[in-house]
This record gives structure tokens, C-alpha cells and sequence, in this order.
């Protein structure tokens, strides 16, 4: 519920997260690919930390409805963005002349 | 099923409830918000996938990409600026638990203050880029760029005025249901910005950043 | 950043001019003196018989869930008829345009048939828009609204004024598409819009504007009220409705509005990047710039599809209520068509690619959705089968609305089925675009009319008090299937002998003999539309002698049917307790159907408020100004929105309290008017809802020093 330690922990985890990111990104630490999973990840983890921490996104009996209600639509974030990125780089893999280093061929 | 088996006594069946007070509505309340916040949440979903479609360097024509135009630095302070503000929020929260009214006025002023600084921090942004030529018109790509950004920063302007409106309410009318109600909504709406905003920042600044 | 709109533009007016009126156009001039004559006896009318304080009261601003429902499905029906009538004129220049020697009727200007293609193109624009968003789905919004509070047990919905916002902000979408019938042009561009024909440089005109606002304003409606039926199903079932016990209707209306909620937005996406390409000078869907023409059509599907699921479930759910009481059984395979219907609604979501198969997006794809879209068929052949299983062995009674409801399982069969075959891309190659793909689609939204008629005709005596002419109803019911079979046979014909949807000059002279059949259909369907109003007609002349209790039709089973018919503005004088699936059943069953409650507690009801009429009055004008450019307008509408949604919120509603010695006596004057079986009295208080105001009049002292019920 409302508390202040909660609160405090999920802004911690949230920023040192979006300054890793920052940072990695930044300095070019990482090669291009490997980077993206890392800020993916960092993302990940800062969401997952506010949901918990913030939004008390837990099974308890007083939140499990709100709960309930948003694990049936993160499977339609990722269809909505999944299926629409899936489509769009199989047409531009048909349709699209091939340009050297254009990102998405495979 | 119509329980035809089984043997109902006339004389212990219930057929009117006698102790059902009604339907808790601050719990009506805010889940109702929270439904809200999720189609808000699939607005975005569908706003990133418009986004993932038109990040193709194609997309951008002739024009600048994000890789020439992002300050990560800088919009990392902005990040700052809104998680502070949605932990100053937090704190209003935590006083409101403690029926603490000052508490909750001062953490609803702070949140707004930090509000402001986000959107003015945006908006110096968008002002430095308009003056470079780089705007909306120039390619789909920038088009989808700006829509994302901005789309949330409509959202925290709105917000914004949301928070005034509650101090409004919370200095008038003190802690009634209804004023009690809306603040937790507003938590929920003013911590999922925070939310939306790190994919924001994370797959359109940074990853614009890196392509 | 502003678009320089095409043609003349003025800071008061922004695009509007006199030249935007169309008062040359042979048919919308005198339509439009038409509507002026009856508008003006009709206020005229209203005034004479001093109803303007009755209407505010009780129906501009109501919150009460039955009179919102009534609203919806009474707009729902005027923009039925309108969107028939742009049927009837579609099917009129297809059947004259007929053949490379038709030259047109020039004194209308048509260069084929009677239309001219600019006004035949938005007649088509406005027929499937307002048929899908203005008709079907209000008559489902106001069908939920009505039963699924009554199903569950509760007083009303979980937010009474957002229903009421809902409801308002609906009719103002509606508002603005009848308006631009007279004030400039509507898009022509199909009702789901084609990249990059709505851009600005091929569409100048103002119709795909008013296309866009129309949609975001029925759109933000439709997403409200799914926000309000989800909450209501969630937290307000009375004590002992479990899950489990749930009636299929509300389990239906469930997951339809889940749909609702989880796809309404990305329309509202859709529709605002057109927006900002029209408006900002964007390049979301431009040909060039970096725009992809393709991303709308994937945006928009992305909602469409979904959404036609959102009409269909009701439909299934109406049908699941009225089969099982006119074969006196229980829904065969309750679980199944829970499951059923959660698994149309999931598999709805990942099967949006069907509408442009022929996109080209290559064959892993298409055939990732080619699978998921038959998949969808095996939950609705369950559902199909457990309607068949329900009536085997039961006794069943042939009332108009079963005809209705079995009329409706045939037209699934052949929509479904047509469906199964539009899902192989081999075939959809070959069809795509043509009139099969439309006949296919009325076939499944003539099954949702069909329920609708049949829910309507089900519940009607649940609302009103009294049946509808069991015979005019199935008079209707002969003639609308007639003019069905003849409109659309001959449309799967012509769609596998080449002709292409939205044309207004069928070029093929072999056609002509299937165009006339056609017209010949839509003549008995404008003879079942007279039908329609006989029925009306006949049965309110009659509705003393066809008076009915509670039970209304003897054997129906759900919890609705508990409550006095037409149901009282409380709806339950005491919560019932649920003890079984099929309420009323289990209670007819062991002899409490009649049983009252002997002892009653305080209600607590909302106030009536006219801010979600001001609400959908401003949303209105902020359309219309946005349409045409009026920047000053749009502002004023905008803030004032803003304004009046702070001010209801500054001023909240406490609602006001009816005593239990209050609700005794109300209860027990319903008892004494109720008749047994028929009776000759004029039902009380004429509709579900009742008299407000008749209930304050006889406010007791004691109750005076409460806040009684008034619109503030």
C-alpha cells in the first residue's frame, strides 16, 4: 500500500536503471546489438520496479482485480507492437530494394 | 446449474440479503480508473507500434534521424524530473494515509513544481529542434517521433491540470470519498506517465540515439 | 505547422461558406425542407402538450441505466433507417447504372444512373459507418445497458453519470454525421478510409474531416461505457452471483467490452494520425516523405477487426437467452459457451490481418493469420451446436422472437461459413473487394440485426409492461428475410462473377437481371420497415390487453426476470440473494417466484444532471469547428469541456436516500397494479425507469428534509 519506504525503492531502482542506461549508451560501451538487450533489460526491470512498488501491482486481495486486468492486456502490447513489427519487416524484406547495412535484413 | 437434486428447505433458503451494504466505491472507483489507464496504455502500444513502423531509415527520407538530434544527457534530466515529481506524489500519498492535509497539499504542489519542470525542459527541447528546421513535416520518421513524445507530454499537461484541480479540491472539501477517490486516480494516471515514459525514453531517445 | 486547407478560408469561419450548403442538390434540398417541416411539428407538438420540462427531467438528464438504454436503441434505430436508406439508394443507382449504354438521368447530373460518383461516394462512406457505429452498435450499448444491471442484481450501473457521458457524447458523433448530410460533403472514401486517398491533397474537401471526428467522438463513447460495464460486472454482482452463476448475457456484454476497452484506442490512433496529417502537415501516411501508406490500413484493422467481434458477442449472448426460454430448457453446455465466448474474443485479436491479405506481406504471415481466423470458427461451431442441443428434446414455443432468434443462427451458418472461405488467401486473392466480401459481412451483421430484433421483441414487455403483436412481429420477421435472401443470393452471385464493391456504374450488362432481383429485395425491405411501424403501432394501441407481470413470458429464466415489469427506477426493492444459475427458473422451480420481501432498507439512488448533455453539446461543436477550421470555436469548445468536466467534479453528487418505509409502500402500490396473468390496466409508469417525479409528489415529510431528486 501507500508507503514511503515503497515509494522510495521503486524511484531508486527506476532512475539507477535509466542512468545505467544512459550511461551505456552514451560512452558506446557495448556493440550495437548487445546494447539494445541491455537497455531492453533496464527498461524491463525499471517497468517491472514501478509496477511493483509504485502502482502495487501485487496478488494481494484488495489490488488482484487491477492485477488481473493488466496481465489480459500485456499480451496485446506485445501482439499489437509483435505481430505489427513482424509484419512490416517481412513486407520491406519483399518489397524493399536491398540497401547495404539497412537495419532489419535478415 | 438449476439445483433440482438437491432438497432446498423453505424455511432456511434466503431469497433477499439481508447485510449487503453495497458495492465498496472507492475499490469501484479506482478500478474503473485503473481500466482507463490500461486502454490509455494501449493508445501508446499502438502509437510505438506506428513508431517501430516508421523508424526505417527510410522513414526519415532525406532528413535528420534521431542519432543527429538526441541529447541523452539532457532528456535524462527530464527523466529525473518526472520520477521526482512521481515520488513527491508518493509522498502526498503516504500522507494521506496519515490524514496529514498539509502533507498531502505540499506533496501535490512539489509533484506539480517537478511537472512543470519536465514539460518546460520538453519544450525547450522541441523549441531547440524547430530551430534546427527539424520538425514534424520533414519525414514520416520525425513525424512519428514527435507524435510519441509529445502525445505523453499532452498527457502530463493534462495531468498537470488535474493536480491544481485537486489542490483546489483538497484544500476546499478536505478528505471526502469522492476527493479521496480521485487521488488515488490520479497516483495511478501520474505513476503510469512514469511508466509510458521509460519506454519513451528508452526506445525512442536512446535507441534513436544508437541507430 | 497548420495545413493550408485548399480553397477559402476566413478567421470567424474558417472553411464554412454558403457555397458548402448543397441547396442545387435535387434530393438534399427538398430533404432537406422535409426535415425542417417535421422537426418543426415535432417541437411544435412537444411544446403544445407542455412536454419540455417532462423530457429534461426524466430523459436529458437521466443517469437511470434503463432510460440511457432506451436512448441509445431509440437512436440506434433512426440511424438503422437512415443507413437503410442509403442502402435503398445504393441498390437503386446500381440497378439503374446498369450497362455500357446507361448515359445517366442529366437533369440530376449523373453521368450513370441517378448519382453523381461524388455523391455516390459518400453515400456509401455513410452507410457503412452509421450501419456498423450509429446503429448496430448503440442497439447493443442500450440492450447491455438495460439487462446487465438487472442480471446481476444491482441498482444500476457503476457509474451512473460516465453512462450518461457515454450516451451524450454518442449522439453528438451522430449529431455530426447527419449534419454533414447539409453542411458540406461527407468522405468518400469508404467508411474505413484508404491511404493516401484521405490526405489532403486528394481528399480537399471537409468530408474526411467530418469522417475522422465522427468516429474519434463515438470511439471515446464506446470506450467509456465499456470502462463502466466492466466495473459494474466486477464489483456490483448482488450476494451469491458468483462467477459460475453469472446469466450468458452478461457473460457476453463482458467480453465484448473487453474487446471494446482493448482495441477502441488504437482506432482513436488511427484516426488522430490521419488527423495530423490532414491538420499538422505530417507524413504518417503519405505517398513519400517517409510515410507508409500501408501502417493505416494495419492501424485501422488493428481496431476493425476486433470490433467486429465487439457487435457480434452480444448477439450471441441475446441469442443464449432467448433460445433457452422458448425451449423451456437450460443453455446446454453452460461452461462451453463461457469458454466459447472467451475464446472468440481472444482469438479476435490476432486475426486483423485478413482484411488485406492482399498487401503483400508474404506467406508466413498470411498464413500465421489465415490459421488464427479459422481458428475462430471452432469456438462459434460450439456455440452453434449447444443452441441446437438447448432446443432438442425442449418444448418449443414458436413466438416471434424465437423466430428472429433462429433466423439468426441461419444467417451465421452462411456468414460464418463464407467467413471459413474468405480465410485461405487463395480464395481471398481472388475475391478480395468484391461484392462477395460484402455480402459475406451483412450476412453476419443481418445475424446481429436479427438478435437485436429478437431481444427487442424478448424484452420488450420486460421495459415497457406490455408484449408486442406476436403476429405483426412475425409478419416483419417473413418480410425482412425475403428481402434478405433477395438482396443478397444474388450478391454472392455478382461477387464470384467479378463485380467490385463501392461501384456506381456495374459496367457488365450481364449483371442487370441479378441488380434487379436486388431492388426488388430492398422493395419488401422497405415493406418490413412498414411492417415495423405497423407493429409498433398495433401493439401500443393494445398494450392493456397484453399487460404482463414480472414472469412476462412464463418460462424465462434469468435474474431480469424478477423484477416488476416495467421495472421500477430502483430495480430491486431488496437485493435479491442469488442461489442458482437461472435465478428465476430455480425460483419458479420451488414456488418463490412470488414471494416479496418482507421487510425493506434505505436505497440510495443518484441525482439527474444535465452536464453530460452540456458535455456532448460541447464535444459536438468541438468536432464541428475542428471540421471546418473554426480555430476560435474549437478553442471556446474545447475549454468549455474542460470546464464543465471540473465543475461536476467540484460539485460532485451526494445522490439522495429513499427510506425503507418508502420503498415498502412503492412496493407494495406495484404489487396491487401488477396483474397476475394479463389484465386490462395501462402498465405503471409506461416504461422501465418509471416517473421520478411521480415518486417525489408523494415524498413523505419525513423523507423532504432529505435531498430529494431534482436536476441541478
Amino acid at each position: 500500500m501507500a508507503s514511503r519506504r515503497g515509494y522510495m525503492t521503486g524511484f531508486i531502482l527506476a532512475s539507477v536503471l535509466m542512468a545505467l542506461a544512459t550511461f551505456l549508451v552514451s560512452s558506446h560501451a557495448l556493440p550495437p546489438f548487445a546494447l539494445l538487450l541491455a537497455i531492453m533489460a533496464c527498461a524491463g526491470f525499471a517497468v517491472i520496479a514501478q509496477v511493483y512498488f509504485l502502482l502495487h501491482i501485487d496478488i494481494s486481495e484488495h489490488n488482484i482485480w487491477n492485477t488481473v486486468a493488466l496481465v489480459a492486456f500485456i499480451p496485446l502490447f506485445v501482439i499489437t507492437i509483435g505481430l505489427t513489427w513482424w509484419m512490416f519487416s517481412q513486407l520491406y524484406l519483399r518489397t524493399m530494394p536491398m540497401i547495404p547495412g539497412m537495419p532489419g535484413m535478415h | 446449474m438449476s439445483s433440482s437434486e438437491t432438497v432446498v428447505d423453505p424455511d432456511k433458503v434466503r431469497l433477499w440479503s439481508e447485510d449487503y451494504e453495497g458495492h465498496d466505491v472507492i475499490s469501484t472507483r479506482t478500478f474503473g480508473f485503473w481500466m482507463y489507464v490500461l486502454s490509455d496504455a494501449m493508445l501508446f502500444a499502438t502509437l510505438f507500434a506506428a513508431y517501430g513502423v516508421l523508424s526505417y531509415p527510410h522513414s526519415y527520407y532525406t532528413g535528420p534521424t534521431p542519432a543527429q538530434f538526441v541529447a541523452p544527457w539532457y532528456t535524462f534530466v527530464q527523466t529525473m524530473a518526472l520520477f521526482l515529481s512521481v515520488l513527491v506524489y508518493g509522498w502526498a500519498m503516504a500522507s494521506l494515509k496519515d490524514g496529514n492535509k498539509s502533507g498531502v497539499i505540499n506533496g501535490l504542489l512539489g509533484a506539480l513544481v517537478l511537472g512543470i519542470l519536465f514539460l518546460a525542459l520538453d519544450i525547450h527541447d522541441v523549441m531547440r529542434l524547430v530551430a534546427a528546421g527539424i520538425t514534424p513535416e520533414v519525414s514520416g520518421g520525425l513525424s512519428a517521433f514527435y507524435c510519441l513524445t509529445q502525445v505523453h507530454a499532452a498527457h502530463i499537461f493534462a495531468g498537470l491540470i488535474w493536480i491544481i484541480v485537486m489542490l483546489w479540491q483538497v484544500a476546499r472539501k478536505g478528505f471526502t470519498e469522492d476527493v479521496v477517490g480521485r487521488l488515488i486516480s490520479l497516483r495511478m494516471f501520474w505513476q503510469f506517465q512514469a511508466v509510458m515514459w521509460v519506454f519513451i525514453y528508452v526506445f525512442v531517445y536512446l535507441w534513436g540515439y544508437m541507430s | 505547422m497548420l495545413v493550408h486547407v485548399p480553397g477559402p478560408w476566413s478567421p470567424l469561419l474558417g472553411r464554412l461558406a454558403l457555397s458548402e450548403i448543397p441547396y442545387k442538390n435535387l434530393i438534399l434540398a427538398p430533404l432537406f425542407v422535409l426535415i425542417v417541416l417535421v422537426g418543426l411539428a415535432l417541437v411544435g407538438w412537444i411544446t403544445k402538450r407542455g412536454l419540455w420540462g417532462y423530457l429534461w427531467r426524466e430523459w436529458f438528464t437521466t443517469v437511470d441505466h434503463k432510460k440511457l438504454g432506451i436512448m441509445y436503441i431509440f437512436l440506434g434505430l433512426v440511424m438503422l433507417f437512415r443507413g437503410f436508406i442509403d442502402g435503398l439508394m445504393i441498390r437503386t443507382q446500381q440497378m439503374l447504372a446498369v450497362g455500357p449504354g446507361d448515359n445517366g438521368i442529366k437533369a440530376m447530373g449523373a453521368i450513370h444512373g441517378y448519382l453523381t460518383p461524388f455523391h455516390f461516394g459518400q453515400i456509401y462512406s455513410a452507410h457503412g459507418l452509421i450501419m456498423i457505429l450509429l446503429a448496430a452498435t448503440p442497439l447493443l450499448v442500450g440492450l447491455m445497458n438495460i439487462i446487465v444491471p438487472l442480471q446481476i442484481g444491482a441498482r444500476d450501473m457503476a457509474f451512473p453519470y460516465l453512462n450518461a457521458l457515454g450516451f451524450w457524447i454518442t449522439a453528438a458523433g451522430a449529431a455530426l454525421i447527419m449534419i454533414s448530410l447539409f453542411v458540406g460533403d461527407f468522405s468518400h472514401n469508404g467508411w474505413f478510409g484508404y491511404a493516401p486517398i484521405f490526405e489532403m491533397s486528394y481528399s480537399p474537401g471537409v468530408g474526411v474531416d467530418y469522417w475522422i471526428w465522427t468516429l474519434e467522438l463515438i470511439a471515446l463513447g464506446t470506450t467509456l461505457g465499456s470502462i463502466n460495464f466492466l466495473a459494474t460486472v466486477v464489483k456490483m454482482r448482488a450476494p451469491g452471483m458468483t462467477w459460475g452463476r453469472l446469466p450468458v448475457f452478461t457473460w457476453s456484454a463482458v467480453s465484448a467490452n473487453i474487446i471494446a476497452l482493448t482495441s477502441f484506442p488504437c482506432l482513436q490512433v488511427a484516426l488522430a494520425l490521419v488527423g495530423a496529417d490532414r491538420y499538422l502537415g505530417t507524413h504518417f501516411f503519405t505517398a513519400g516523405f517517409g510515410g507508409n501508406l500501408m501502417l493505416y490500413t494495419n492501424l485501422f484493422w488493428l481496431w476493425g477487426h476486433p470490433e467486429v467481434y465487439f457487435v457480434i458477442l452480444p448477439a450471441f449472448g441475446m441469442l443464449g437467452e432467448i433460445i433457452p426460454t422458448f425451449s423451456e430448457k437450460p443453455l446446454f453446455g453452460y461452461v462451453a459457451m463461457v469458454l466459447a465466448t472467451f475464446a472468440i474474443a481472444g482469438v479476435s485479436w490476432i486475426v486483423w490481418l485478413h482484411h488485406f491479405f492482399t498487401m503483400g506481406m508474404g506467406p508466413y504471415v498470411s498464413t500465421e493469420f489465415s490459421v488464427a481466423t479459422m481458428l475462430v470458427g471452432i469456438p462459434t461451431g460450439v456455440k452453434v451446436f449447444n443452441w441446437a442441443f438447448t432446443m432438442y428434446r425442449g418444448r418449443i414455443s414458436y413466438t416471434a422472437a424465437m423466430h428472429w432468434a433462429l433466423g439468426a443462427l441461419f444467417l451465421l451458418l452462411i456468414g460464418g461459413l463464407t467467413g471459413m472461405m474468405l480465410s485461405i488467401p487463395a480464395i481471398n486473392y481472388m475475391v478480395h473487394n468484391s461484392v462477395f466480401v460484402v455480402a459475406h459481412f451483412h450476412m453476419m451483421l443481418l445475424c446481429i440485426v436479427y438478435a437485436v430484433f429478437g431481444a427487442v421483441i424478448y424484452w420488450w414487455p420486460k421495459v415497457f409492461g406490455f408484449r408486442l403483436n406476436e403476429a405483426w412481429g412475425k409478419i416483419m420477421f417473413w418480410l425482412f428475410s425475403a428481402g434478405t435472401a433477395l438482396v443478397f443470393i444474388p450478391m454472392f452471385m455478382l461477387g464470384f462473377m467479378g463485380e467490385t464493391r463501392r461501384l456506381d456504374w456495374p459496367f457488365d450488362p450481364h449483371w442487370a437481371g441479378l441488380f434487379d432481383v436486388q431492388e426488388f429485395g430492398i422493395a419488401i425491405y422497405v415493406l418490413s420497415v412498414v411492417s415495423f411501424v405497423v407493429l409498433l403501432f398495433v401493439s401500443i394501441r393494445d398494450r392493456a390487453k397484453e399487460r404482463v407481470g414480472a414472469d412476462a413470458w412464463g418460462t424465462s429464466r434469468s435474474l431480469e426476470w424478477l423484477t416488476d415489469s416495467p421495472v421500477p427506477f430502483y430495480n430491486f426493492a431488496m437485493v435479491p440473494e442469488i442461489n442458482a444459475r437461472d435465478e428465476v427458473a430455480w425460483r419458479r422451480e420451488h414456488g418463490f417466484l412470488d414471494i416479496r420481501p418482507d421487510h425493506y432498507k434505505a436505497i440510495h439512488m443518484p441525482n439527474n444532471t444535465p452536464v453530460a448533455l452540456y458535455i456532448g453539446a460541447t464535444l459536438f461543436l468541438l468536432g464541428f469547428a475542428l471540421t471546418w477550421r473554426i480555430w476560435w470555436l474549437s478553442g471556446i469548445a474545447l475549454l468549455a469541456t474542460v470546464a464543465l468536466m471540473i465543475w461536476r467534479s467540484a460539485k460532485g453528487d451526494p445522490g439522495y436516500v429513499i427510506s425503507a418505509e418508502e420503498i415498502a409502500r412503492l412496493d407494495r402500490e406495484a404489487r396491487q397494479k401488477m396483474p397476475v396473468d394479463g389484465g386490462d390496466t395501462v402498465p405503471v409508469g409506461g416504461f422501465a425507469g418509471g416517473q421520478i417525479m411521480a415518486y417525489s409528489r408523494e415524498v413523505s415529510d419525513q423523507d423532504r428534509s432529505h435531498r430529494g431528486p431534482k436536476s441541478w
